[in-house]
Parts: C-alpha cells; structure tokens; sequence
C-alpha cells in the first residue's frame, strides 16, 4: 500500500505538477523533482455526488478540492460530517476504491484540520 | 481559408432508440443528404463523431462503417473521439476538408448509444474522460465535477438554486416544440424546488445539483453535409455559412487550473470563432450552449462573453435568454431537455442552428434569426469547440 502521493516540482520555476508531467506547465521546463503532496489546507469546493462510477458500493461519495497552504490544489475524498467552503482540512492516505479486482487503491482523503 | 457552407441538416429523435448504431447514424445522415439533395454531385467524405461505441456497444471504426451502409464508398471516412466534444470537432474536421480544398461535399454524423447499459456503467463511461491518477480514482464522474464547479461558482456570484431552476424551467418548455426532443415534460418551481415533494421529485445527483439539473441519457444521431461554395451554388438556395470556429484545450485535472471557476477553454475558442466570422457576441441571434448541467448553461453564457461574469443569473432571472427574449438560449430544449447522446450533441446543436437561420424552426423559431453560435463543451471545460454560423446576406 502506497502511503506517499507524489506531484513533480520543476526545478527552473518551483511550480508543482499534479498530475506530473514530462513538461512543466508554467514554464515548460523538463527538469523535475519529486514533490510529496499533502498537508494542511482549506476546503475549495466538494460535492455529495449519487451519480457514481462503476466498483463503489455506497450510496454517495462526498468529494472535495482542497487548496493546500503550499498552493497546490488537489482532489480527493472528504471525511467530514460538517463540510464548510474555506474550512481548514489536513490530508491523509486512504483506501479510495477497490479496483475491478478486487484490490485496494489508495489516495488522498481529507480531515478536519 | 475557403468558405464552408451548410447544405443539409437532419438528426433522429433523441431518447431510448432500439436501433442498431450504424442504423441510428444511418437515419440521421440520410435525412440531411436528402435536405440536400446532392443529386449526382459526390460525397466526398465522411466523419463520424462517437465517444463510446468501442466501450458500450462492442464497434469500432464507425467512418468505415457508415461510409459502407450508406453505399457512399469509395469516399473518405474516419471517426472522431474527442469526449462529449466529438460533434463539434468532426464537423470542425469536415469544415477543414472543404477549407483545404481537399473535398468538396462531406457529411459529418454525430452519434451514441448509451441507453445499452445501465445508469451506473454510462456514469462510469464517461467518467474515463477525467484524469485517471489523480481524479478518476477517487470516484469522480461529471455530475461531480459539475457539483464542485456548482458550488464555488454559486458561492462567488450569489448565484440560487432557483436561478438553475429557471433554466431547467425553460429548457423543458422550449423542448415542448422540439419533435425530436427526449424529453417533453413542462415542470414548474413549485415541483423541483419550492413544494414539500420537491425533495422527492427532484432529488440530489451532485450537490448543490439536483436531478433537474441534470441532462437525460439518451440515444441518437444528428448530422450534416458540408459543401464547398461552388458545390452550394449548384445547390442553390442554400444559405447557412460557417462564419467562424474556434477550439482551446485546458487542463485535464480540474484542480489544476489557476481558477477553477473560470471556463477558459470556452473564453478562448469563442474569442477564436466570433474573430474569424468577424462579428461579436452582440451580432448573435440566437445561441446553443452546452448545457449537460444547468450551470454550465450559465457559467458558458458569461464565458463566451454574452454577460459579464457573475451577472447572466441575473439575465436569467429577467427572462433574457426564454425564447422570445433578448438572447435565446437552448431554443431546441438544450441538452437538458432535447437529450445528450454524447458523439451526437455537438453535431444537433449544429442542426438545430441550421434550421433557425433558415426559418424551419417552426414552434420553436426565433425570430429573424441571421447569425447563431453553438458551444460544444468537452471533458469537463478541456476541449472545447465554439461555432458561428451565419445566413448568407444577412
């Protein structure tokens, strides 16, 4: 089980990459090192959403784009009973679905800070 | 670039359809190549717009295969996959060939068949348009996106419930003169938002969206034939020009972009076609916007530059873009209420235009209609295709 999610830093203009890509995409730099994302940040915007992909057995997922105090945006679960825009969250590695399978895959899910 | 006329125009209804793909692809383009009427002049080629025949129907090369069914070989053929924006795109590719100089009659048939499978699965389908690492696997589908994108943009711009609520409103009502429409249902405010049984009839898909905010699943197939202006003169008669058409791409992850509010994929493809038709959004009569969830039928309006941003809620709420308004938008029902088979709407939107600016639109008709644009939205806002078409002499 992966417990890091990685993004790219391009080494000319320090901006992170998430997805990583082989160029970067504010200064099309092709020098990189690995960036590990995560940390504290605020609650950007999230959904309840019903209308869902095939492997999940819930009847909703509560999904979220967090803005991290490092600047880097990301996406992933909220585990959060009480969501608010703006709320201070922290991340952590989880179980986000089961592939087809049958095997856990882990990723991004976000807490009350 | 040498000038694209539309020559004909014709689409099957959407909805549940028990034809075969290619059938379904065939009635549609049988229909414009008649509205046509080509006579001995020959189709030179053939584009099909489909995101997920290869997935959901078990067929792959579509071109070849209409090309065959419809005993038009030995002309070109190829299919298009560009996610929910194929239909534009194969109607921008046909346009090219004209363009080139390298043919002279194309037809461009948009279609889907996603009614094969169950809810869950079409979710799934066109959820593998997200980006796979840092999107798909956490559970994102289009509804999600539009439910975050809903929310943030609601937030910034004061945007309500019943603003989404009053296009769905309209959207249902001008699908009511739509034949070829999936859905013909008025609804009312009281039904879908303000009654106690609105939480029942309409329930939530991606918060803050609910069911009616969200298009149907439908089948279907639109399509058109391009010509070259010396095949329209033999026409005759024939008088829908393609002004202009833009196309942007933007990130693949949502999160990535600098504002997540912001279409900028329909900002720049829009400025890209309204600068090659030489008009502006002012000069538009009427327009068809991409509307899968009713905030996209908003945020679009504000990016394709016919509001401000943060202002066509208002315009919304003062009727503006209801059918006998300033700005018609979705006169067809858009994609709310006239359906999405995904390959096939940006080709309809195309259609429906073509029978406004020739005065066909019947119940439906804005008028005096001279110049329409259409925004066929990709991904979720990273492929986007902008049109102007425009009535020859207006």
């Amino acid at each position: 089980m992966s417990e890091t999610v990685y993004g790219a830093r391009c080494t000319s203009c320090e901006t992170v990459n998430y997805p990583s890509r082989p160029v970067c995409r504010r200064c099309r730099g092709e020098s990189f090192e690995p960036f590990e994302i995560g940390g504290e940040g605020k609650l950007l915007t999230y959904t309840d959403v019903y209308a869902l992909a095939i492997d999940y057995e819930t009847r909703y997922l509560r999904l979220a784009i967090v803005e991290l105090d490092d600047g880097v945006r990301v996406t992933g679960q909220l585990l959060d009973a009480d969501p608010k825009l703006g709320k201070r969250v922290k991340t952590r590695i989880g179980v986000v679905r089961q592939s087809s399978g049958g095997k856990p895959i882990t990723g991004l899910q976000f807490v009350a800070a | 670039m040498k000038a694209v006329y539309i020559a004909g125009a014709g689409m099957t209804k959407f909805g549940r359809s028990e034809w075969p793909l290619i059938p379904l692809a065939g009635a549609a383009s049988l229909a414009a190549l008649r509205d046509a009427n080509l006579g001995k002049i020959p189709v030179d080629g053939v584009v099909v717009a489909n995101m997920g025949a290869a997935r959901i129907n078990h067929q792959t090369a579509l071109g070849s295969a209409l090309a065959d069914y419809l005993a038009l070989c030995p002309a070109t053929a190829e299919a298009v996959e560009n996610g929910p924006a194929s239909g534009a795109s194969a109607f921008k590719i046909g346009c090219q060939a004209i363009a080139s100089g390298m043919a002279d009659a194309v037809l461009v048939t948009g279609v889907e068949r996603m009614r094969v499978v169950d809810g869950l699965e079409g979710t799934d389908f066109v959820a593998t348009l997200s980006q796979p690492d840092v999107e798909y696997i956490y559970g994102v589908t289009l509804p999600s996106l539009a439910g975050m994108f809903a929310r943030l943009f609601m937030d910034r711009h004061g945007v309500e419930r019943k603003h989404l609520a009053m296009i769905a409103i309209k959207n249902h009502e001008n699908a009511m003169e739509n034949p070829y429409a999936h859905i013909h249902q008025t609804i009312t405010m009281e039904g879908i938002l303000t009654a106690p049984e609105a939480v029942v009839n309409n329930p939530p898909i991606a918060e803050p969206l609910h069911l009616f905010d969200c298009c149907p699943v439908s089948d279907g197939a639109a399509s058109l034939v391009l010509v070259s202006e010396a095949v329209a003169a033999k026409l005759g008669g024939r008088s829908v020009r393609v002004a202009g058409i833009g196309q942007a791409t933007d990130s693949h992850a949502v999160h990535e972009r600098e504002d997540p509010t912001d279409l900028k994929a329909v900002r720049i493809a829009s400025e890209k076609a309204f600068a090659l038709a030489d008009l502006k959004p002012k000069d538009v009569d009427v327009v068809e916007l991409h509307d899968a969830f009713t905030i996209l039928e908003l945020a679009e309006s504000e990016a394709a530059g016919f509001y401000k941003p943060g202002t066509a809620h208002k315009a919304v709420e003062r009727g503006e873009t209801r059918r006998t308004g300033k700005l018609p938008v979705n006169p067809c029902g858009g994609l709310k209420a006239k359906g999405h088979p995904v390959g096939a709407t940006g080709v309809a939107q195309l259609v429906e235009l073509t029978w406004q600016l020739r005065g066909e639109a019947k119940g439906r008709q804005v008028k005096g209609a001279k110049v329409a644009y259409a925004c066929n939205f990709g991904g979720f806002g990273n492929n986007v295709v902008a049109t102007v078409l425009r009535r020859e002499g207006a």
